[in-house]
């Protein structure tokens, strides 16, 4: 028995000290970070990436906290459009500063569009969809003076989206005094910003140290305000049920990223609070009609069969405990022309009658699905639901990037994938979605849907710059989409995110960088 | 022509199996990464991104080379100790070999010591009273060790210890008010804190190490206890041992004198094996202590399809494992009168 006995008296002897809240002046946040890549905003495009850098950097314009639909100005002080023209003559604030103490110049906001057009990193393609290229960017943005810029493009974009997609992370301005003397074989330094950070966001960085932590510092000049707490440790806690335990004992503020099992062991206990958050995350089942195995794929009587051979309902509520909710089109709640009607609903007699009557017989088809919750969740259920309307469903469960590559390689016959918008507009989904040049990689061209009439609407609607017609576009092509496309939008998302009771003032949008620390204390 | 000492052949011949190991070692994990469906140029880019940054990605990694060539840069660079760029921490393999292999070597050499300690004693006195409650309860005890799931264990142990009796620190190497205070020296908790001279946090260093350690100690416990035991009595039927009973001597006294310097050479064997199981195989253990070791860098790496560093990681877990093993040799050589 001694060895038994031995750790229980060492322990107890420890026990005094061992157990510790967090400090006082530091918010502790226990998440995932192993997705990491890059925190350089040129470069950030991962969940954990993307939801840390709006800490570190500022834009020149952001959607507003309490109504995203509206774009503020932060570095910017005012803006000039012109449609015609396709400019924006930005006027910069004459007094923001850079977390360095160095002051904030229109060389500044070029050198940071030049830097993330040339790298081309993952996230490029976003400032793509103005037509900047590493080959055209230097004549496209101007120096006026110190403090004001003018930006030019060259695709048929109106103001209000390129004023949305210069909102997003990869159109952080970074200091471009700090960054050049740390610039390395003509990498415009990105190597030093993966682990350092040069912006003028409400916290700086003290330290990143990959799959462990980021450790953040309050920039009180930031012209965004000073944050409430001093400091941030981001700690990476890849397990989930290590993370549960860590907010429980007090010893994480925030904790992401939990499952429904653990959402609702927490939810009612003390001192801890479930915010429940819409996310702009959609799941959809996809049939590939471009795969010539399979002809039923590219059969619009089948589509319409299988949106009724789908048990919405009991995939949210039972299944996925309340993080998602049932959402039939292709922009999400919360986002400017969401079309919010659900007309689907699970009727396997209904799909029975739709498919006779198209003199569809024994139709399957393999669906491929990332092996994990809540992937595998809805695959399973529709395995099950589909069998009910007479449709063999076989799953194919692999790793999220083996899905990924089957997916581009055009190898699949129907998969389930998740979307979140790239930017907060809706031609990032109405592009994916409604849009296939035959070259591009987007969601129709990757499944073959041929659909000349609705690309040419998609760009119409881009270039439309009259804001209430513009949302009449996508209300119209949703509605298309609804109805008449190899797509069945499932759910939308819910983040749900665990507090300490003592914390207060924390802010997360619906996009996936609207995340905001700055106004929080405990 | 003159005539080269045994000795140095010896030597030269070991060196030679130790590169052919390793090259072949290097060789498999490249082809079942270079094999795997996984796409790494999706895994850095994400399906969002444009054709080009696919491609310039692809390029950057060399993806767009054949295999062999592929391959032969990769030994290349490793020659002039290069051993590349880990895509999932944009850092140098070597470097983030090097701030993680300390963490598991910190755990799984205390879980060693702990482990064996136990393991040997429990096993030895199982022998001894072989068939008697006591032999049963403790072959239970270390069945349990062996079957149930680690990561289980290891969620348990974090449940009572720390989140309700409070008696234990929870996941990680140190609190966090400790842990961006004390300079990282070594690499090893326990000695950066003793060295900053900081006592509540070489305490806290202690109880964070507490759980995981006596986790993989139990775990490797199991094994040495089975062996330890099933060595001492096949050697107690043996004819010296009858001897020795014969002219009076004690069960303990025959146990300690005579059966245990003589199954050192198991012992040591047994040892060593679980030592290099810690060491490359405490993945699940790291994981629910979110213990930033060498195991779930790999086990990182891997999910990211990042070739680079699962080679590296490789390359120096299948080094631990070739010296653990001819260092044991040597010394059971050494110790063992009757191998030579």
């Amino acid at each position: 028995m001694t060895k038994k006995l031995l750790p229980l008296v060492i322990m107890t002897l420890l026990s005094a000290t061992s157990y510790a809240a967090t400090p006082p002046d530091t918010l502790v946040v226990a998440q995932g970070l192993d997705d990491i890549v890059s925190l350089d905003p040129a470069e950030a495009n991962e969940l954990s990436s993307i939801q840390t850098v709006p800490s570190l950097y500022e834009r020149l314009v952001q959607p507003d906290r309490e109504n995203p639909e509206k774009i503020n100005p932060v570095l910017a002080d005012s803006w000039q459009a012109d449609a015609a023209a396709k400019t924006l003559t930005i006027k910069l604030k004459s007094d923001a500063k850079f977390a360095s103490g160095n002051p904030l110049r229109a060389d500044d906001v070029i050198f940071s569009y030049t830097r993330a057009v040339t790298m081309n990193k993952s996230p490029a393609f976003i400032l793509n969809v103005l037509g900047w290229q590493a080959d055209n960017i230097a004549s496209q943005l101007k120096k006026v003076d110190d403090h004001t810029v003018q930006l030019h493009w060259t695709a048929d974009v109106s103001p209000a989206v390129a004023l949305n997609i210069l909102s997003t992370p990869i159109a952080s301005i970074v200091d471009e005094k700090l960054v050049s003397a740390n610039v390395k074989d003509n990498d415009f330094g990105n190597a030093w910003l993966k682990m350092h950070s040069a912006g003028s966001g409400a916290f700086k960085m003290r330290v990143y140290q990959p799959h462990q932590a980021i450790v953040l510092d309050a920039n009180p000049t930031s012209p965004g305000g000073a944050p409430k707490v001093k400091n941030i440790i981001i700690k990476n806690v890849p397990d989930p049920a290590s993370r549960r335990l860590l907010i429980e004992q007090g010893d994480a503020d925030v904790a992401r990223d939990l499952g429904a099992d653990q959402i609702s062991a927490l939810t009612g206990k003390k001192g801890i609070e479930v915010l429940s958050i819409p996310s702009a995350e959609q799941n959809y089942l996809v049939f590939n009609a471009g795969n010539s195995a399979n002809p039923l794929l590219n059969n619009p009587a089948f589509w319409e069969a299988s949106r009724w051979l789908v048990d919405y309902d009991g995939i949210t509520k039972n299944l996925l405990k309340g993080q998602y909710f049932v959402h039939q089109s292709f922009l999400p709640v919360g986002l400017p022309g969401a079309l919010e009607d659900n007309p689907f609903k699970f009727d396997p007699a209904k799909a029975k009658e739709i498919l006779a009557k198209a003199g569809i017989k024994d139709a399957h088809f393999t669906l491929d699905v990332e092996n994990k919750p809540p992937f595998i969740t809805i695959a399973q259920s529709m395995q099950a639901s589909f069998a009910q309307g007479g449709v063999k469903v076989d799953l194919l469960p692999a790793a999220g990037s083996q899905v990924y590559a089957r997916v581009r390689a055009k190898q699949h016959q129907a998969a389930i994938r998740l979307w979140i918008p790239d930017y907060f507009d809706a031609h990032s989904n109405a592009s994916a979605f409604a849009y296939n040049d035959g070259k591009s990689s987007t969601v129709a061209g990757l499944n073959g849907w041929q659909i000349p009439e609705l690309s040419k609407a998609t760009l119409a609607a881009v270039a439309e710059p009259d804001a209430a017609k513009r949302l009449d576009l996508y209300k119209n092509m949703q509605q298309e989409l609804q109805h008449k496309s190899p797509y069945i939008f499932v759910d939308q998302g819910k983040t749900q995110i665990v507090v300490r009771d003592n914390v207060k003032g924390y802010q997360q949008g619906l996009n996936a960088d609207m995340v905001w620390y700055d106004r929080v204390t405990k | 022509m003159p005539a080269i000492s045994p000795r140095l052949t010896r030597a030269f011949q070991a060196l030679l199996t130790l590169a052919l190991t390793l090259l072949g070692l290097l060789l498999v994990t490249f082809s079942l990464s270079a094999f795997s469906p996984v796409d790494r140029v999706l895994q850095i880019v994400g399906d969002h991104a444009s054709q080009s940054t696919y491609d310039q990605v692809r390029h950057q990694l060399g993806l767009d080379q054949p295999l062999p060539v592929q391959f032969w840069h990769y030994l290349l660079n490793l020659f002039h100790g290069d051993l590349g760029t880990a895509s999932s921490t944009g850092q140098p393999v070597l470097q983030d070999l090097l701030s993680a292999f300390p963490a598991t070597l910190e755990l799984a050499t205390l879980a060693l010591v702990i482990g064996t300690v136990f393991g040997v004693i429990a096993g030895v006195l199982c022998a001894r009273f072989a068939g008697s409650p006591w032999d049963l309860a403790v072959r239970t005890f270390t069945l349990l060790g062996n079957s149930v799931p680690i990561f289980w264990l290891g969620l348990l142990m974090l449940a009572l210890f720390y989140a309700r009796l409070q008696w234990s620190a929870g996941p990680g190497r140190l609190d966090d008010i400790y842990q961006y205070t004390v300079t990282p020296q070594t690499g090893f908790a326990l000695i950066d804190t003793w060295l900053s001279g900081d006592r509540e946090a070489f305490k806290n260093a202690i109880s964070h190490l507490i759980l995981p350690v006596l986790l993989l100690a139990y775990y490797s416990m199991a094994s040495i206890t089975r062996l330890t035991r099933s060595a001492c009595l096949g050697e107690m039927n043996k004819e010296y041992i009858l001897l020795a009973r014969a002219k009076g001597a004690g069960e303990m006294t025959i146990l300690l004198r005579h059966v245990l310097p003589n199954i050192r050479g198991t012992l040591l064997t047994v040892v060593a094996l679980a030592y290099t199981g810690m060491l490359e195989g405490a993945v699940l253990t790291e994981t629910v202590f979110s213990w930033p070791g060498i195991g779930r860098y790999l086990t990182t790496a891997l999910f990211a399809g990042d070739t680079t560093a699962i080679m590296g990681g490789t390359l120096v877990i299948g080094v631990c494992f070739v010296l653990i093993n001819n260092l044991t040799d040597l010394l059971v050589r050494l110790t063992d009168p009757r191998v030579h």
